[in-house]
């Protein structure tokens, strides 16, 4: 399952009067989960959609294990994907749906229950799929892309319609199949699920990359000075004696809190008893995906 | 192959067979019940029916009689078999489920072949059906008229199978306008409106135009495909009439342009 890598080139997409993805170059390794995050209208589906050979790029590739979807040869058998949770017919029951695509794809009958099972919908299988809810409908889904046991998955906001309880249940599927070292890619716009979700995110914005890599490091890399929130019942005393620190920059916050910037967390510790300043709260703050996010994203979402 | 079973598939799992199936069933009922009535007036004309027409007399044939009722129920046969097969493409993009076809098959071509083909044996059961019944209740009125069974008259098989390529022609029509008309709503209608339209329109002002300029005009009931393929079922050539042939070569011609029109697009058409 080495081979199971995504990459992508240069990848456009114009419509008529709108740039959807402009020149788009990422690449997802296997063995891990891969976030893929915009806000809305960022292209995120139109580029999934051209990986998947469902819209024409403009110019540009993408490529799955090295060919074209298109040229693959037993294309369920290599990918399998969750574009959009209503896509089967209303009068048909879930069992059925899955019947069609094995038949198309040379699978055997029986992949259909098994894939069923796995996501927990035996007991649904012979209702009409506008019986089910959408939280059903992701799961059914989620049943046909898993069909060929495909070593690169591609999701397209699965936790939309999903309950806290079946976020929970999609999280740990996914991360065990990249466990497996299967490729796993997921386009969504909630972060905190990605943030404990994903071990890569790959962020755009307008059809431009903004920043791609390991979590920790896209995090990290926008964090240029530390931030330290400090609660104290002495703040005077303690902008006292941290005025005498090279780079310190602090920011009354009310309540007793004062947020200091330049400065470690040891460091202000120790002028704080050097100084004989109760402490009642020493935290550094890290930005989390979503702060990193909506800095790297602001003024970009909307309408265009 | 698969792709076929995958598409006989999709047909069979949804109701629109069984509910097209009731329809067509009542609209064949009402069909024979008028052939009934047509038998009745050609075997024994009204009083005063001018005896020396000849395309008048060539429809009183016991054959061509005959060949009427074996196929009754043509008309809208063919137009439901159309209809199945424009659903069959725009179902797919009613439900979105174009997605996952061709994310499963990335060769559109496949899918549309496959599609025509599936669309094609459902048309060819059509006919197997109505063809049945046909067998069950012609002999019976021909038997009220005191006119033979005619089953052993070549021209009478002729009519049963060229009404069986009508239906397999008027499947892969009906695929190709899908492609052509995504839209469910807009494609049925469309090609509904074409179908009765066309027949009434196209009978109505090929005979005007016969009547001032000359029975020549009446050549052109080719070009209008429902009029192409009640050609198809006359039994005999009828005088006055383009031969049958030429019927089914433009039903053929047509079919294979809307096949072609159809693939052609939906191998470029984004899926969104």
């Amino acid at each position: 399952m080495s081979d199971g890598e995504i990459v992508v080139s240069g990848l456009t997409k114009r419509y008529k009067t709108l740039l959807a993805v402009d020149g788009l170059s990422f690449s997802v390794r296997p063995g891990r989960v891969t976030g893929f995050l915009g806000p809305n209208g960022a292209g995120k589906t139109t580029t999934l959609r051209m990986l998947l050979n469902l819209v024409t790029p403009t110019s540009g590739s993408a490529t799955i294990g090295g060919s074209r979807y298109a040229d693959l040869r037993d294309p369920l058998r290599t990918v399998g994907a969750v574009l959009e949770a209503s896509s089967a017919h209303k009068g048909r029951t879930g069992i059925n749906h899955l019947r069609v695509i094995c038949a198309a794809a040379g699978l055997p009958k029986k992949r259909a229950d098994e894939v069923l099972e796995l996501v927990g919908l035996t007991p649904a299988a012979k209702r009409k799929f506008k019986g089910y809810s959408l939280g059903m409908r992701q799961r059914l889904g989620i049943a046909a892309a898993m069909l060929g046991d495909p070593r690169v998955l591609i999701l397209d906001e699965p936790a939309n319609g999903l309950d806290p309880e079946g976020i929970r249940w999609m999280r740990g599927l996914l991360q065990g199949l990249a466990r497996e070292g299967r490729t796993v890619l997921v386009s969504s716009h909630l972060l905190s699920e990605m943030e404990l979700l994903a071990d890569d995110v790959v962020i755009i914005a307008n059809g431009k990359l903004l920043r791609q890599g390991p979590m920790g490091e896209v995090v990290t890399s926008m964090t240029t000075t530390a931030h330290v929130r400090v609660r104290t019942p002495q703040a005077d005393g303690l902008t006292a004696a941290l005025s005498g620190l090279p780079g310190a920059t602090i920011t009354p916050r009310g309540d007793n809190t004062l947020l200091v910037t330049g400065v470690e967390a040891p460091a202000i510790g120790k002028a704080a008893l050097a100084a004989g300043v109760e402490l009642h709260e020493l935290t550094p703050e890290r930005p989390d995906l979503e702060g990193v996010f909506l800095e790297l994203t602001a003024g970009k979402a909307g309408i265009r | 192959m698969r792709l076929v079973r995958s598409e006989l598939l999709k047909v069979r799992t949804v109701s629109t067979w069984w509910v097209f199936g009731i329809i067509a069933l009542v609209l064949w009922a009402l069909a024979t019940g008028v052939n009934w009535i047509s038998t009745a007036v050609l075997v024994n004309p009204p009083e005063g029916t001018p005896n020396d027409d000849a395309q008048f007399n060539a429809v009183r044939e016991a054959a061509n009689v005959a060949a009427n009722l074996y196929t009754s129920g043509q008309f809208f046969g063919l137009m439901i078999v159309m209809l199945i097969g424009v659903i069959v493409v725009t179902n797919e993009f009613a439900h979105q489920t174009a997605t996952t076809t061709f994310l499963t098959t990335p060769r559109r071509t496949a899918v549309i072949l496959a599609k025509l083909a599936a669309a094609g044996i459902v048309g060819l059961l059509f006919w197997l059906g109505t063809t049945l019944l046909n067998f069950l209740v012609a002999p019976l009125i021909l038997g009220l008229y005191d006119v033979p069974s005619q089953l052993g008259t070549s021209a009478l098989w002729q009519a049963i199978l060229l009404n069986g390529l009508a239906y397999l022609i008027w499947a892969v029509i009906g695929v190709g306008f899908g492609v052509l008309i995504p839209s469910q709503l807009a494609g049925t209608i469309t090609t509904s409106a074409l179908y009765i339209g066309g027949f009434f329109a196209g009978a109505i002002v090929l005979n005007l135009l016969a009547d001032k300029f000359g029975d020549w005009w009446n050549n052109l009931q080719l070009i209008v495909p429902p009029l192409a393929s009640g050609l198809l079922v006359t039994g005999t050539d009828l005088p006055g009439s383009p031969p049958r042939w030429s019927g089914a070569a433009v039903l053929i011609a047509y079919a294979l342009v809307a096949g072609v029109i159809g693939t052609l697009i939906t191998r470029k058409r984004d899926i969104s």
